[in-house]
């Protein structure tokens, strides 16, 4: 492959025909697409449409080979993941490419303070970091906790939700990634919280200018946060475009039917609208 | 590493009083029983002779010092009732059993088994040696082994259901239906196959139980790795870079130790109960070992000397019912469902 040359000008991540298959199921058929540096994407679809395993296979943490194989091309700056052997794989997660999952409640290990999984993460990628706990205080005060010379002694169950999705946050800020991929991190939590962890993702990405990389059902979150949208649908992308193209004039009939689904002020629904399966095909 | 749910578990395992002394009785227990020599023994633990003072529990002095005729070890209990110790002011102060568990004191009248008496509290064996000392160097011995077993085949355990929990696929196939052949060998035969051949001492006997003892908790290792393997912060921290080796140190391992607590002292009950067996059978720590099977065995043969059934039968129920007083608490307390119901 012709990888060699030192392109600055090429997309951060570029995904070439990656398909990824678990024994005879297609969970995601030949799809492409790029993310520049500070670009913000949204990947929004149906539930096992393919969002979830895709934003997995972009540093391999699917189950390995027999279980599920991984097909294309996914390069970062040039390197092809795919071809990576597992010491640099590892070098690549969470210091290139970082993620926050949906159960925050579940992301974290009970026995260990959050401060301690922090400086896990700051001893995996950043072995330079003389004073760990104040890195680990920074990147607290970062995301929004209250008082974090004391909260990093905090254990995860003694957090709210709300507080242990900033925590898994700030677990994958303290690396400084390139690329933050967020799969649905908000769904877990109630609307309100939502609404303020959307707020914070979208004020540290202006910050430290890092490209996201953000999974949803919702298209209300891509509206006013994502510079582009893709829409998968059974494994493929079905409609891809700036986000405020897509949201104004959807052309694939689930683009519109999940956007018909967002509901405004002041506008009365009569009825929710349903997406009818049989005039979508294939 | 002590989470604040795991000060809560030990919180909680403290609140269950039956657990909790039955805990510690068991323990000042064994702590008491390694210091046996200075418990039970016919040696005395100070003595004043001659103007001198010695301590012969801790310290070998020959027959000759005290105007004996040999170099082997005095024979206190003789020196003692001897009219010229007496004479030149000596004294002694023994330990609260007065006797050696290996030695006959064929001194008393009438014929062995005796009766308990002021001298032997609770009477002696058909060898004439002291049950009361028997049975604690017998308690010593059964915890000890229980112990080290206990320990050990944990540890055994929870690697080989951790291999297979953590690696799954055709490893964990392949354990399984060994664990499944192995688990069918007969134990007791094995035993008496190795016991015959290389003779039936601590270590033997240990190696042997060994040899089975993982086994019971290595299925319960092999889900609790599976499940955390597959829990969400596994897989965040494998998203963070970890590698396999930090993700089972430190997100595997210390939250699968709740199986290993609950079912220890199941295990030690296991263990003393199985080495009991095996000495009541005979095939278990050969014979001038002070062991809880071979009273046993002697109470069950002398019955018209209850003494040495009822105080082995007491000294093992109460043991067993205070590991399993322990062993229940330990469940109630740490069980994570049982903990969801408080929480
Ligand atoms: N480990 C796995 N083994 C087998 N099949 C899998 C595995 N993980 C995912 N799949 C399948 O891949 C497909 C895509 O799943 P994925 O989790 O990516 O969906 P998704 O778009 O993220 O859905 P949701 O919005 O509900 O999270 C599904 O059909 C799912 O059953
Ligand atoms: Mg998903």
């Amino acid at each position: 492959m012709p990888s060699a040359e030192p392109a600055p000008a090429g997309p951060l991540l570029e995904v070439d025909g990656l398909t990824i298959r678990f024994g005879e199921l297609t969970a995601v058929d030949g799809i492409s697409f790029r993310l520049a540096a500070g670009e913000t994407l949204a990947v929004v679809g149906e539930s096992g449409s393919g969002k979830s395993v895709s934003a997995l296979a972009l540093t391999r943490l699917l189950p390995p080979p027999p279980a599920c194989r991984l097909g294309g091309a996914i390069r970062l700056e040039g390197r092809d993941i795919l071809q990576l052997d597992e010491p640099s794989l590892h070098r690549v997660r969470g210091k290139e490419i970082a993620y926050i999952f949906q159960e925050p409640s579940s992301s974290l290990n009970p026995l260990f303070t959050i401060g301690a999984q922090i400086g896990e993460a700051i001893r995996l990628h950043r072995p330079d970091v003389k004073d760990p706990v104040a890195e680990i205080v920074r990147v607290l005060d970062l995301v929004g906790i209250r008082d974090p010379e004391k909260r990093h002694r905090d254990y995860p169950h003694q957090l709210s939700g709300g507080m242990q999705q900033r925590v898994m946050i700030a677990m994958a800020l303290v690396c400084q990634p390139k690329i933050l991929v967020a799969d649905e991190p908000t769904t877990a939590l109630d609307v309100t919280i939502q609404a303020q962890i959307i707020a914070l993702l979208r004020d540290l990405k202006q910050k430290l200018g890092m490209s996201v990389l953000m999974i949803t059902h919702n298209f209300g979150i891509v509206h006013g946060f994502a510079d582009r949208v893709i829409v998968m649908f059974r494994g493929k992308i079905v409609e891809e475009g700036p986000a405020e193209t897509v949201l104004r004039s959807p052309q694939h009939p689930y683009t519109k039917a999940l956007i018909a689904c967002i509901p405004r002020l002041g506008q009365k629904q009569e009825r929710l609208v349903t997406i009818d399966y049989s005039t979508l095909g294939k | 590493m002590v989470s604040e749910i795991t000060r809560q578990q030990f919180r909680r395992f403290r609140s269950l009083r039956r657990a909790w002394y039955s805990f510690w009785l068991l323990v000042a227990a064994y702590v008491l029983s390694l210091f046996s020599e200075h418990l039970a023994n016919d040696r005395p633990l100070l003595m004043r002779y001659d103007g001198a003072t010695y301590f012969p529990t801790l310290k070998f002095y020959p027959a000759e010092a005290f105007g004996g005729q040999y170099r082997t070890e005095a024979d206190y209990l003789a020196l003692e009732a001897s009219p010229e110790f007496k004479a030149k002011g000596g004294w002694m102060l023994f330990p609260p059993i007065k006797s050696d568990p290996l030695r006959s004191y064929l001194r008393e009248s009438g014929s062995p088994p005796h009766a308990p008496s002021a001298r032997h509290w609770l009477g002696t064996d058909d060898s004439a040696r002291d049950v009361a000392a028997r049975l604690l160097y017998g308690f010593r011995s059964s915890m000890t082994f229980a112990l080290t077993l206990a320990v050990i085949g944990a540890a055994m355990g929870i690697v080989a259901g951790g291999i297979q929990g953590y690696a799954g696929g055709w490893v964990d196939l392949a354990g399984q239906r060994l664990i499944e052949i192995w688990s069918a060998l007969p134990f007791l035969y094995v035993v008496i196959l190795i016991g015959s051949i290389y003779g039936q001492t601590f270590g033997v006997l240990l190696f042997v139980f060994l040899l089975f003892e993982w086994i019971g908790l290595s299925y319960y290792m092999r889900g609790e790795f599976y499940r955390l393997k597959h829990q969400t912060f596994t897989q965040a921290a494998q998203a963070l870079g970890a590698g396999p080796i930090r993700i089972l140190y430190r997100h595997i391992l210390p939250n699968a130790m709740v199986p290993v607590i609950t079912l220890f002292p199941f295990m030690l009950i296991g263990g003393i109960s199985s080495l009991t067996a095996l000495d009541f059978l005979g095939f278990g720590l050969p014979p001038p070992t002070p062991s809880w099977g071979e009273m046993l065995q002697q109470g069950l043969k002398y019955l018209y000397a209850p003494w040495l059934a009822i105080s082995s039968v007491t000294a093992l129920f109460t043991t067993l019912l205070l590991a399993s007083f322990v062993g229940e608490g330990a469940r109630a307390a740490f069980d994570p469902r049982s903990s969801n119901a408080i929480r």
